[in-house]
């Protein structure tokens, strides 16, 4: 078959424009690792490998290391257990189903600074809404965002918050694909709600559970926004993460190519992660292949 | 498994007592269930809906009453909200950059995924891959070298500058979703359409795009997210105030007056209104993109 001239011609420029616009930043990154520049304006200065070796000698960085695979594994453990259980919920059969599933994935819907101000508005320790309850109870409250344990807490929350709703959807799209056939069995031969959340459910949701737990992992290691609307790293770096570290060194520092620097080894550590992760649990594509 | 089965055809024995204790458990399993359900709803809608009574709540009883309904709702918030910002022309920023950011992601998306769906060449499986790789990134692996270039190319605080960078969060998966749409979309009606003399462009353009339409409205919905919520690349490209968009506006809002509560709450619940009026028209091409983009990953 002869091949249009016009979407031959239209696929390579639009290819052409997406190359430039994502992996033009992507090369120009990993370059500037390599520089030392003071300012925006100021000439850039090759320095080899400076950048890399003061990054991880830098015992701030291991810091933000730990402390956004701490949150990362925290969040996406409570996100899946809850987006697990909500959805076995959602899928039973009851009155107004259809709109209770629209509700729960609400939050989803909700631009990540919306929801960083809900949380700030209703924990706030002198007019918040948690903290009129807890006086009411003679409870008093200190400030969150004072303290390592509720600072990193709220940063939890608020995301569990805000993605657990992807984990519903993605697990009740799962469900649907297990056939109904294997509980009638299990009930035959006398399984309870539990071995057969254990036995049939669970395995069922394999395929779609390795899938979810790698894009959210990817995204709460790669979170920004978040945690710096909430806590901009503090109190006292307790909240520092990588993305937080890249870009307070190269925005707030100035230090472009420290920032660069920590920004691609931050994502050469992901890609290492997700390779072996992959290999641990590889996505089961050929079904959908076909 | 014995011992399972012996204690249900026990239960399920005695006739007339064993059926009320099988109801009764019936009656507290949907019991159960609909408090699980009304759990949901309360942890889902009310942090939301406590955001919105607070924009209406009167200023001067904002930070003294915390009951859940009152009347008549009062909008001296939003007033305030209007005649104090920029929230006007920050609103007609974020505007700009979403529509922007729909239309140049939707042509272009297009034009890759067909061609990578109906051309023959090497290495479209990995052309498929990077893009799931792309919008994995770590944003700031774009948003720094973006700074630094738009600062040598001029584009330092410009909304142009803010619509390449959307576009390069939107690309992606742009791409994926509308690939793994033509890839299912079976090539005889175009074929069909050839053979009546039409040019493989115009059997794309009026045959293959109108029957995507799903599809593209799914590619529209998730641009307009992307771009709408973003604030990362917004508040390291762009520095004025009239040039912010709304989430780092309205951030900045928090930060710059103390207490003003009243207002930022306002400009909050304007930013979710239109998600909430598109949630509605379009929930179900939402959900089928959720689960085109992650059961495919």
């Amino acid at each position: 078959m002869v091949q249009d001239w016009r979407i031959v011609t239209l696929f390579i420029g639009s290819i052409l424009v997406l190359g430039a616009i994502i992996g033009g930043p992507l090369v120009y990154a990993i370059m500037l690792s390599f520089y030392s520049a003071k300012s925006f304006v100021g000439e850039l200065q090759w320095v080899g490998l400076a950048n890399y070796a003061k990054a991880i000698q830098d015992p701030l960085f291991w810091h933000s290391f730990a402390n956004g695979l701490m949150i990362a594994l925290s969040a996406i453990f409570l996100q899946v257990v809850l987006g697990v259980g909500i959805a076995l919920v959602l899928n039973r059969k009851f009155f107004g189903q259809s709109v209770v599933r629209a509700v729960s994935i609400l939050p989803y819907f909700l631009p990540t600074v919306v929801a960083c101000l809900i949380a700030q508005w209703i924990l706030d320790p002198n007019y918040g809404l948690l903290k009129s309850l807890l006086s009411s109870l003679g409870i008093g409250i200190a400030d969150w965002s004072s303290h390592a344990f509720t600072a990193r807490g709220t940063i939890v929350l608020v995301s569990v918050w805000l993605w657990t709703p992807f984990v519903v959807t993605c697990v009740l799209a799962g469900l649907q694909t297990i056939p109904t056939q294997l509980y009638e069995a299990a009930r035959v031969d006398g399984a309870g709600p539990w071995r057969q959340f254990w036995h049939i459910t669970l395995p069922g949701l394999r395929s779609v559970l390795v899938v979810v737990i790698l894009l959210r992992g990817i995204w709460m290691f790669n979170k920004f926004d978040l945690i710096w609307l909430l806590t901009k790293g503090g109190p006292l770096n307790q909240t520092e993460t990588l993305p937080t570290l890249a870009y307070r060194k190269s925005f707030l520092e100035f230090n472009l190519g420290g920032g660069a620097a920590v920004a691609t080894i931050s994502f050469l550590i992901l890609a290492g992660v997700m390779l072996i992760y992959l290999r641990l649990f590889p996505i089961d594509d050929t079904k959908q292949e076909r | 498994m014995t011992n399972h089965a012996e204690r249900s055809s026990i239960g399920s024995q005695p006739a007339g007592e064993g059926r009320g204790r099988k109801s009764l458990r019936k009656a507290a399993a949907k019991i159960g269930l609909y408090a699980a359900v009304l759990a949901i709803c309360v942890y889902s809608f009310f942090p939301i809906y406590w955001m919105m009574i607070s924009s209406v709540r009167p200023m001067e009883r904002l930070f003294l009453d915390s009951s859940l309904v009152f009347w008549p709702p009062d909008f001296a918030s939003y007033t305030s909200l209007f005649q104090q910002t920029n929230y006007l022309v920050n609103f007609m920023n974020s505007v700009l950059m979403a529509v922007g950011t729909i239309a140049v992601s939707l042509v272009l998306s297009a034009f890759i995924a067909y061609g990578a769906t109906r051309l023959r060449f090497r290495g479209k499986t990995t052309l498929v891959a990077s893009m799931l790789f792309a919008y994995m990134f770590p944003p700031l692996m774009l948003a720094i070298p973006m700074a630094a270039a738009f600062r040598w190319a001029g584009l330092t605080d410009s909304l142009w500058g803010l619509l390449v960078a959307h576009l390069a969060i939107s690309l992606p998966l742009a791409v994926w979703l509308l690939w793994g749409f033509f890839k299912a979309m079976p090539f005889d009606l175009e074929e069909a359409a050839m053979v009546d003399g039409c040019s493989q462009f115009e059997a794309f353009v009026k045959v293959v795009l109108p029957l995507s339409a799903p599809g593209l409205i799914t590619v529209g919905i998730f641009s307009f997210l992307l771009s709408w919520a973003d604030y990362v690349f917004a508040l390291i490209l762009i520095m004025s105030d009239q040039q912010k968009t709304l989430p780092v506006a309205l951030a900045s809002l928090l930060g710059a007056h103390d207490l003003r509560w009243g207002e930022v709450l306002a400009g909050a619940s304007l930013i979710a209104l239109p998600l909430f009026v598109i949630f509605i028209f379009c929930y179900r091409y939402f959900v089928a993109g959720l689960s085109a983009g992650a059961l495919k990953g």
